[in-house]
């Protein structure tokens, strides 16, 4: 916090805003010129990008930060962030900075306006796309029996969204201690929100069992009413949805206020800020003004005084806390000799909930006796109970979730029935899971998502993808994709305790019922320049002087050692056949280093090959001067036909894979 | 009418079950809800049970048999003797992955492509060509399909003959041994081979070959090469000895492919020199050397192993003085040259040759030709 005139910080470095007038008055001021110094250093092309001020809503931003007493408090918040940000933090400088993106700035330049992370304080700038992150960080206070609890921004034009919807749903059945805030201002950018909300706003919240108040900012109990909305979330431990009518007093960011003088005229006359500092003595208010301009001055200076922010060595990639060779990490009890892959996934998730109060289990119908659609999870929430959740059916929602436990220090294990649903999850993981470790060098993700993939069962276009292919290219998130060769359990373990990143889990459903055996299979030699490949280990059967190598994952493997068998059989050819277990980061340089160097290369993959794995495999190759000859088999980028005997005729099968690999010795 | 009973499927989960126990056979009466078989699955053995009252017409399915859920396991027929319908499926069969007889293997293909060679041209011992028959093939010494397969019929015919009664063992032949079986047995059964021979002085030819020599810059006498050429101009003028028999008809071949022994190690190679009518003394020499560094290195490529017309053979190396070769399968002559038996005497150059085509005449006047050096 800066050093404020005429404020203090709690135990917790937070500013001391008391409830007396001159200084909700003196802080709201400070908020109102920092907005006006931030809309200046933009018209002077100091800002960098965009920003949203709160022109106008000081007080309502104000209002709930300054009541939330615990230090484990949080703070969710979206683009129009800075009076929440400055109520939570004091930092004044570091504010203006980052939105200038200056090396002082509270996220180091990275975040700017509207990615802040601070503490308990975090925003994003995707309409309501913390509010099943908040969810699951109250859910993870409620675990720990903590009485602090959660507080998410909302806008009027967030009511809009459907992931919020499944957020409220969420807490209700939870009991989450939460409190979703919709600042109604009546305006949504451009677009006037009575054209854009059907029904009522806290209709919303009282539909879903939310304790509901809606309040209005030009009230002069503001403070004290929203002091007791705050304290009945802490103390009810029920979730509430609170409605504060303001309105805005300036632009959604610069330039683009569309709106009529007569209305603006309107706002400016109900200015709470101003009708509150009406309400002080006339000397009071001028003295606290002085001061405060002052204060912005120096802020002024010293932001424009930071230097731009720089990288010292510009990122290849998210992963700098990279997990080192565990000298003991935790492993798994043996499972049994010839136990399928199920069921070594049963006993991982077994170990890990029994090792440690931390593992979260959560997805759709996983509670005994069901025990999950692939019975993966099967007597795990009779033995594990209140930590194995079977969730309501939102995707979103529970990804939000799960975000949410990882960070507040859970180590989350979540399930989607069927890959093909993991596009549901997309936004949460794309803009928020993946960004956090990349933008904010504090906050960790250790997450992993299981699903099970793949066709072969008829189970139709929307049951059968590999989605692999998308995910991959998913900036900073993890993708495993084990077989029935590799160790799935030291895989899924190792997932979730030595590597703190957001991982994709995949299962082929093909492959539970396989027994897990190593086989002929024994590890390749990592590379240190590959990103946790010891943690997920690429597999290879060898053959002394093999005529061509097939590179596989997942389901595709039984099929593709039939094929090797044959081939060896009925085509005299030494077949070599290699397994990565880990699609994302590739482990390219050990890859590079053992196919650099084959004459043909086949590479067999049940998603669609076109912009695939597959794909980046061999564009690496290429960049380092391969010489041989190589080819993709996959899935051409159709839907997957329900019937079986279409299903087999579009994805890989063993002729043609055979064939094609015969096609590299013409 | 007949109704089928399918293979139950008793959880989404698994696509195959282990038939555990057939209880009827055709001709038996059932009940509906007699029991007519188990099926086991992942978890639990589970009854199949008679949907009707009838008769068993036929069982498609054995006890231990893994079957696909959905199939047809049975018919019952209202009647017991009713037939039962063929099942047609719409879906095209699975690309069969039998191949056509010549479709080589993959790895043989690789060394198709290699050696420049076509499928059609080697001949294979099983459905498919083999590496096995392409370095048979390669290695063989002049061998062609037809004598290859005449001889394979020979060879396989000698599997009924007693092991001596000496202790020993069996060891299958390699290529060149299976090539040189091949010649020889050629020869035997289809040659008429008579022999030749006639001494001469040795001198001219020597005068010429080291004429020759200086003129070229050669380091060793081409005295082998130029006499071997000299046959090969011969030939050009008696047609005769450039001929064979095939099939009870004279065939005569429309160049001359000069076969040359070469003894590489355990190994005797004839190597081929094709089309040497149409090359000049230095040209012939030349493309003889190559043929028989080709040779040296065991890297002979098929043409210069394949279709010689005329042969040459010396064996003077080894300090031979006379020896009778074995005619090179679909020749008709084959010149044999040995060392003098000392100093200053006079050598002998002999000939084997098929007396279907030549007599003892033509191939005197061959021999007389020969022992003199072409006109300087």
């Amino acid at each position: 916090m800066d050093k404020i005139p005429g404020f203090d910080a709690d135990v917790a470095g937070r500013p001391l805003i008391a409830l007396k007038p001159e200084s909700l008055y003196a802080y709201g001021d400070l908020i109102r010129r920092t907005e006006q110094l931030i809309l200046t250093q933009f018209g002077r092309g100091l800002v960098s990008g965009t920003t949203h001020t709160c022109l106008g809503q000081e007080l309502c931003q104000m209002a709930v930060v300054r009541a939330l007493t615990q230090a484990e408090d949080v703070v969710l918040s979206n683009h129009r962030n800075h009076g929440h940000f400055l109520s939570y933090s004091g930092e004044f400088t570091g504010l203006v900075a980052e939105v200038m993106g200056r090396e002082a700035g509270v996220c180091g330049g990275h975040g700017g306006s509207q990615h802040l992370a601070y503490r308990h304080f975090h925003s994003n700038g995707v309409q309501g796309g913390m509010s099943g992150i908040g969810v699951g960080l109250g859910l993870a206070r409620k675990l720990d029996n903590s009485e602090s609890i959660v507080v998410v921004m909302l806008g009027d034009g967030t009511l809009g969204q459907g992931l919020l919807y499944e957020s409220l749903n969420l807490a209700s059945i939870w009991d989450v201690p939460i409190l979703f805030v919709v600042e109604n201002n009546g305006i949504a950018q451009t677009t006037d929100t009575t054209s854009t909300i059907g029904g009522d706003i806290e209709a919303r919240g009282r539909a879903f069992g939310l304790s509901t108040w809606r309040l209005d900012d030009a009230n002069p109990l503001l403070f004290e009413q929203v002091e007791k909305v705050v304290e009945e979330v802490r103390h009810g431990h029920r979730p509430g949805f609170l409605v504060i009518d303001t309105k805005r007093l300036g632009p959604h960011s610069k330039g683009d206020d569309l709106r009529p003088d007569s209305e603006m005229q309107a706002i400016g006359q109900r200015d709470p800020l101003t009708a509150l500092g009406q309400r002080l003595p006339e000397q009071t208010r001028l003295s606290i003004e002085e001061l405060n301009q002052a204060f912005i001055q120096e802020i002024e200076a010293a932001a424009t005084a930071s230097p731009e922010a720089c990288f010292a060595d510009p990122p290849r990639h998210i992963f700098t806390c990279a997990a080192v060779e565990p000298e003991c990490s935790e492993t798994t009890p043996p499972a049994g000799q010839g136990e399928n892959v199920r069921t070594h996934l049963n006993r991982a998730l077994h170990h890990l909930l029994e090792s440690s109060d931390k593992t979260i289990v959560l997805g759709e119908d996983l509670h005994d006796p069901y025990g999950g659609a692939f019975k993966v999870t099967a007597g795990l929430s009779s033995k594990f109970s209140g930590r194995v959740l079977s969730t309501p059916i939102s995707e979103a929602g529970i990804t939000g979730v799960t975000i949410g436990l990882s960070v507040a220090g859970y180590r989350p294990v979540m399930e989607v029935m069927f890959a093909d649903f993991l596009t549901l999850c997309m936004d949460q993981l794309y803009n928020h899971a993946v960004k956090f470790p990349g933008v904010f060098r504090d906050v960790e993700v250790p997450l992993v998502i299981r699903a099970p993939s793949g066709g072969g069962r008829g189970y139709g276009p929307t049951h059968s993808q590999s989605p692999e292919n998308i995910f991959t290219s998913v900036p900073g998130l993890t993708v495993v994709f084990g077989s029935h060769r590799h160790d799935v359990a030291g895989l899924l373990v190792n997932a979730t305790t030595e590597w703190r990143y957001p991982v994709l889990f995949l299962e082929h459903k093909l492959l539970y019922g396989q027994i897990q055996d190593p086989g002929e299979f024994l590890p390749l030699d990592t590379n240190s320049d590959d990103v946790a490949a010891h943690l997920f280990p690429t597999l290879v059967r060898r053959r002394d002087r093999p005529d061509v190598t097939i590179l596989t994952y997942g389901g595709m493997l039984p099929m593709v050692e039939k094929v090797a068998e044959y081939l060896e059989e009925e085509e005299e050819l030494e077949v070599e056949i290699i397994v990565p277990a880990l699609l994302s980061p590739l482990p390219k340089a050990s890859l590079i280093a053992h196919l650099g160097d084959s004459t043909r290369l086949a590479i067999v993959e049940e998603a669609h090959d076109d912009f695939g794995v597959s794909a980046e495999i061999l564009a690496s190759l290429m960049e380092t001067g391969y010489r041989g000859r190589a080819i993709r088999i996959g899935t051409p980028p159709v839907p997957i036909s329900s019937a079986r005997s279409l299903e087999c005729q579009i994805l890989p099968s063993e002729e043609r894979i055979i064939n094609e690999v015969v096609s590299l010795f013409n | 009418m007949p109704h089928p009973v399918y293979v139950p499927c008793v959880n989404i989960n698994d696509d195959i079950v282990l038939i555990v126990d057939v209880t009827v056979s055709a001709g038996d009466t059932v009940k509906t809800g007699d029991m007519i078989a188990e099926v086991e699955t992942d978890k639990a053995v589970i009854p199949v049970e008679a949907e009707q009252d009838g008769y068993v017409l036929k069982v498609l399915c054995d006890v231990e048999e893994r079957v696909k859920v959905g199939a047809v396991m049975m018919w019952i027929g209202d009647s017991p003797d009713e037939p039962v319908p063929e099942l047609v499926s719409k879906v095209p069969a699975e690309e069969s992955s039998g191949k056509s007889s010549l479709q080589p293997t993959a790895k043989a293909q690789v060394l198709l492509d290699k050696h420049k060679l076509d499928a059609g041209q080697i001949p294979h011992q099983g459905e498919r060509l083999t590496v096995r028959d392409i370095e048979a093939f390669i290695a063989g010494e002049g061998s062609t399909a037809a004598i290859v397969k005449a001889a394979q019929v020979d060879i396989q015919q000698g599997g009924e003959e007693l092991l001596p009664g000496t202790p020993g063992s069996l060891r299958s032949l390699s290529a060149e041994e299976h090539g040189m079986v091949s010649t020889v047995t050629w020869h035997r059964d289809h040659a008429v081979a008579a022999y030749l021979e006639m001494t001469y002085d040795q001198q001219a030819w020597e005068d010429y070959a080291a004429a020759f020599a200086e003129r070229h810059k050669f380091m060793l006498s081409p005295l082998l090469p130029l006499m071997a050429y000299r046959l090969v101009k011969l030939a050009r003028d008696i047609p005769k000895i450039n001929t064979t028999l095939v099939n009870g008809q004279k065939y005569l071949y429309d160049q001359v492919n000069l076969g040359f022994t070469v003894q590489v190690g355990e190994t005797l190679y004839l190597t081929v020199v094709q089309q040497a009518d149409a090359m000049d003394d230095r040209q012939f020499i030349d493309a003889l050397g190559e043929v028989q560094r080709h040779a040296m290195a065991k890297k002979l490529r098929p043409d210069e192993s394949i279709g010689a017309t005329l042969g040459f053979s010396s064996m003077a190396r080894w300090n031979v003085s006379r020896h009778v070769p074995v005619l090179a399968p679909y020749t008709a002559l084959m010149v044999a040259h040995s060392a003098p038996p000392g100093d200053g005497q006079s050598a002998v150059l002999g000939a084997s040759y098929d007396h279907r085509i030549l007599s003892g005449n033509d191939v005197a006047g061959v021999l007389q030709a020969l022992t003199q050096p072409p006109e300087v």
